[in-house]
């Protein structure tokens, strides 16, 4: 290949590699932990005071009594066939949807069978890790981060074109050889090249899909805009109008009790489990249903269910477009978009491998910005600048501050669930300012101290906020003030300590290159000191 | 060093080239897309939604490969000729279909 090409792109590759470098590592690492939102959930949910569920087949007195005394629940209220810690309840509703979570309530009968409600108090913080994740990061409104997210999403896309392109004359050299010698620089170079090689399907499918997902609207009004010139009116589909007065009580009886409803739904769809089952009522389309489940035969759309709409008087799925195994080519097409973003294909081993590739992607991006970092330097020692000018020194800060704070910070406001009262209604906010408390003190510490000093001080940093995961699970359950139950959420804690030891050998790691390494790196402890 | 050879140096006539005029031949064609395979029934036909999707793989292309152009001016010249033939295309698409 024509050597000007190659080296286009590699300035190319550089430059739009250092932008969005950062912040696709926050995207990333959050975004791997938004695998196991179900385990976190667990974890991070404290038991409510309400009475164990009833059973499916006692399901309907609950129902009766419910929309009896609750109007408010009469238009929309679901029946959750997976109880457990993150849903503790049969029966809830809720004031929110998904892009606005608002209070939930749970319903169960009492040992007299008289009817019990309770809000919810399900911890907002796997929310909070996947809105971090979704917004790389940043704190400003959806409408704002978007498109900040959607331009980084780009330059990930032509990061990832100019990374193949120039790697492509020496891929047959280079593939295989990881040269772990004295040269650091080229074992860093090696492994991010085959981390990047190797995970390339996954970085091509991540960077197609954010790019979509931070432009849909955008997009769809375009095309829309662009189709209707001269076409018939398409209608977009209203809203359901969540303050309309709750509609009647014989308006919404007469279905099938939940247990019948999910024999029909068997029939139709052997394979497909039940997770939630939403009897529904509005004026125009009357009484009916929505599903949520899962087969693990077939991908799904949303991050962990299908979704079909049934007939809540006959059981028939009217619906199937979202439905895991039912779809057409056309809507399996989308799914498998959404699916080979989200991991929710493949069940567990699949989920395990994006976690690991999420972690593989967020360290590609740490070890390209060290290379760029290393490589300026280089060059700036060649034209004779004899310490480190203000850009690679702030950069070199960043590169350390903005990754092991966005660690810490996720750390330490996971932990903070077990500590922080669950009743509060500004658990949210809590976990915010935990996070960005955190995620600012480490830049600002960085930006101070240098990256050399900061990097080992982070990293034991890191490490201690990783480890309060298990320690608040022991700590709080020993003192009474917090909770713990077996099962997913041991998982959680097990994760937390084997990520601290990480954390621990990169810290003694980062120590030793400091005091051992090249005296002129931008991570020897001399260097730093002398600018 | 050849005349014609590459450099890094005028991204920016490339990159904005890349972004605009990219963006308004991806939606050519993806529109192209949905019209052709449309359905009609629903706002959020499955068919709409594909033609959605396959904008992010063609503009990241045009994105990413926009670099190869000699020059700015020539990456917004060849992209708005393949604009014109792209708008061209629809348009005919459309006067047949209807």
């Amino acid at each position: 290949m024509r050597t000007d090409i190659v080296k286009t792109y590699k300035d190319i590759h550089s430059w739009v590699g250092i932008i969005a470098g950062l912040a696709l590592f926050i995207a990333f690492y959050a975004g791997a932990i938004t695998m196991f939102e179900d385990p976190l959930n667990r974890w991070a949910s404290a038991p409510t005071s309400i009475t164990p569920a009833p059973s499916l087949a006692r399901t309907p007195e609950l129902v009766d009594k419910v929309l009896r005394a609750h109007p408010e629940a009469r238009a929309a209220y679901t029946v959750n066939f997976d109880v457990g810690p993150e849903m503790p309840a049969r029966v809830s509703w809720t004031k929110g949807n998904r892009r606005v979570p608002g209070p939930t309530w749970l319903a169960s009968l009492a040992s007299d069978g008289s009817l019990q409600v309770v809000q919810q108090q399900a911890s907002p913080v796997a929310n909070f890790i996947d809105v971090l994740h979704e917004q790389i990061g940043l704190p400003f409104p959806h409408n704002v981060s978007m498109p900040i997210m959607g331009v980084i999403s780009l330059l990930y896309a032509v990061a990832i074109i100019s990374g193949v392109i120039c790697l492509l004359p020496s891929l047959v050299k280079d593939l295989f050889a990881l040269r772990f010698s004295r040269n650091v620089k080229r074992m860093w170079l090696d492994l991010h090249n085959v981390l990047g090689l190797f995970s390339l399907p996954f970085h091509i499918i991540m960077a197609v899909t954010a790019v979509i997902f931070a432009f849909h609207d955008e997009i769809y009004t375009a095309q829309g805009a662009v189709q209707q010139i001269g076409a018939p009116k398409l209608e977009r589909p209203a809203r359901p109008d969540r303050n309309a007065p709750p509609p009647a009580l014989e308006a919404v009886t007469g279905t099938l009790p939940p247990l019948e409803l999910q024999r029909r739904i068997a029939q139709q769809a052997p394979g497909f489990r039940l997770h939630t089952l939403t009897y529904e009522y509005n004026a125009k389309e009357g009484r009916h249903g929505a599903i949520a489940g899962y087969d693990p035969r077939y991908g799904t759309r949303a991050p962990v269910y299908g979704l079909g709409e049934i007939d809540t008087r006959t059981g028939a799925i009217t619906g199937a477009d979202y439905m895991p195994g039912r779809q057409d080519a056309w809507f399996a097409t989308v799914t498998s978009f959404f699916a080979l973003h989200f991991g929710s294909f493949g069940g567990t081993p699949v989920r395990w491998s994006y976690f690991v590739l999420g972690l593989a992607g967020a360290f590609l991006f740490y070890s390209g910005n060290l290379l760029w970092i290393e490589s300026r330097r280089k060059k700036e020692r060649k034209s004779g600048a004899v310490m480190q000018t203000r850009a690679t020194r702030i950069l070199g800060a960043l590169t350390v501050g903005v990754p092991l704070g966005c660690v810490a910070g996720i750390s330490l406001t996971i932990a903070a669930a077990k500590w922080l009262p669950p009743t509060s209604p500004d658990l949210p906010a809590w976990h915010g300012r935990i996070y960005y408390c955190v995620f600012l003190a480490a830049i600002v510490w960085a930006l101070v101290r240098g990256a050399a000093r900061s990097g080992a001080s982070l990293l034991w940093v890191a490490a201690a906020a990783t480890a309060a995961i298990p320690v608040s699970s022991f700590a709080s359950t020993l003192l009474g003030t917090g909770w713990s139950d077996n099962g997913a959420t041991q998982l959680v804690d097990a994760v937390a300590l084997v990520g601290t030891a990480g954390f621990v050998v990169m810290a003694r790691a980062a120590h030793n290159r400091a005091r051992h390494g090249p005296r002129d790196s931008v991570w020897a402890i001399t260097a730093a000191a002398t600018t | 060093m050849n005349r014609h050879d590459l450099t890094s140096r005028d991204w920016f006539g490339k990159a904005s080239a890349a972004t605009i005029l990219g963006f308004t031949l991806t939606l050519a064609l993806t529109c192209t897309f949905g019209w052709l395979f449309r359905t009609g029934d629903s706002y959020f036909s499955a068919q709409g939604q594909v033609a959605m999707w396959l904008v992010a793989p063609i503009w990241c292309a045009i994105l990413g490969l926009c670099f190869l152009f000699r020059s700015g001016p020539r990456a917004w010249g060849w992209l708005a000729l393949a604009n014109i033939a792209a708008w061209a295309l629809y348009a005919a698409i459309r006067l047949i279909g209807s």
